[in-house]
């Protein structure tokens, strides 16, 4: 086999812009996903029995379908039911958050009941509403036991904004495939993304790794 | 809009063959990532640091890397590299297996250092070998502590089996994206592809939800 890594010399532009795509399609996915996942994840926890049972049908609706299941639909049948197309890209984002968000609730929950139920009482006959004590006093501590599942997902995000390949989003792998049917170097161009997606997600995941060992006494109680 | 569904009464059976290549996919890639996944484990607690590196730079990549781009890849890369050609299906099954393997070494090693040192040393001595004490003691432990992670692993991968239809391999998605395609009723199509994943995909999450109450390590 004769290896030729100059298509990725000379596409060089190409790459970097599927490269932006990713990062910001994946940004978008997770800003929308962790606002999902605060908000239902704490009105789930304190919300009632109700909210309880709306939310929790959402995160098991989520948690069986797959992703990929989850863009096609968004981005071929959802607009035939508001008669309007989405974009891929924001098709992607908002697929891709939606289906993070589910898992973001249940992390969030499972946070929040970890933290004694004390902490709430002091809180509480401190004089604190029961917002503010989730607010200042739960979440921040729930925050902190949760990062290395956090993290985990924000990696899962990123790698996740791959399958938004299969709607057409312009992102690092459609545009890898782009290359390499142009081309005709698809081992060179697939190794070539697998080592820049590598790039991106090794490094976020070590990151949150050390964040997590130097705050981990901040989250103990 | 009109909606007309018996497009999806008329290819059931299609769809449920596509829903059984998925559940087949699944039960082989798992098949095979359970004993994968425990050799990269023990080649990682390796003592030779040359063998536990190597180990893990290949579970961290597998890893750090989308598994739809690791399916693209052993699709180009096999048949270049072993100079023939692999069917759909086992190609999907390499691809799917790598990764999977690669996480369930990570449970396995995890679950494997979980369990306290004081029981190695009660093991030797007892007189035991070191692969008896992992095999005798230390294993049947780790299986139990490792069992909640390794289903949640399982109900990923049964997502993720979806990802194979990008090299035409006739699971589920395939499936209903050929429907789609040949009968153009794209919303009832992809919807019922989404019910029969959901109405696969709840009962295993509720039984994994079980499993990490009941399975809940407490020391």
């Amino acid at each position: 086999m004769i290896v030729d890594f100059s298509p990725l010399w000379i596409n060089w532009r190409f790459i970097v812009q599927a490269i932006g795509v990713t990062l910001v399609l994946s940004a978008l996915s997770i800003l929308l996903g962790l606002a999902i996942g605060v908000v239902c994840g704490v009105l789930r926890t304190y919300g009632g029995r109700l909210l309880d049972i709306i939310i929790g049908l959402y995160v098991d609706v989520f948690r069986s379908i797959p992703v990929l299941a989850v863009l096609i639909w968004i981005y071929f049948a959802f607009p035939l039911i508001i008669g309007q197309s989405l974009e891929p890209i924001a098709a992607g984002a908002i697929g891709l958050g939606i289906h993070l968000g589910a898992y973001v609730c249940e992390t969030i929950r499972g946070g929040l009941t970890s933290i004694r139920s004390g902490q709430m009482r002091a809180a509480l006959a401190l004089g604190m509403s029961k917002a503010q004590a989730i607010r200042k006093i739960i979440l921040p501590q729930a925050f902190v036991r949760i990062l290395p599942p956090l993290g985990s997902l924000l990696v899962l995000a990123i790698k996740d904004s791959a399958i938004a390949s299969v709607i057409a989003a312009p992102e690092l792998l459609r545009q890898s495939q782009t290359l390499a049917g142009k081309t005709f170097r698809p081992f060179e161009i697939y190794s070539a993304a697998m080592l820049i997606y590598f790039l991106i997600c090794y490094p976020v995941a070590r990151l949150i790794d050390r964040l997590y060992r130097r705050l981990a006494p901040l989250g103990a109680s | 809009m009109t909606l007309d569904w018996s497009v999806v009464w008329d290819n059931r059976f299609r769809l449920l063959d596509g829903a059984a290549m998925t559940i087949l996919l699944a039960v082989t890639t798992m098949a095979i990532a359970i004993p994968g996944g425990l050799l990269l484990a023990f080649l990682r607690l390796s003592p030779w640091r040359g063998v536990s590196a190597t180990a893990t730079a290949i579970v961290e990549f597998f890893r750090a890397t989308p598994l739809i781009l690791q399916i693209y890849w052993v699709f180009y890369v096999l048949p270049a590299a072993f100079d023939i050609g692999f069917s759909e299906f086992t190609t999907a099954i390499v691809g799917l297996s790598l990764n999977v393997s690669a996480f369930n070494s990570e449970t396995f090693r995890a679950g494997i250092l979980s369990i306290r040192q004081g029981q190695w040393n009660a093991g030797l001595a007892l007189g035991m070998s070191k692969p008896q004490v992992m095999r005798q003691i230390i294993l049947p432990q780790a299986v139990l502590r490792v069992l909640p992670s390794l289903a949640s692993t399982w109900v990923s991968l049964f997502k993720d089996t979806s990802l194979v239809s990008i090299i035409a391999v006739a699971d589920l998605s395939y499936v209903a994206l050929k429907v789609r395609s040949e009968s153009f009723r794209i919303l009832e199509v992809l919807t019922a592809m989404a019910g029969l994943y959901l109405l696969m995909g709840y009962p295993q999450a509720k039984l994994v939800d079980w499993l990490h109450r009941k399975y809940k390590v407490v020391e």
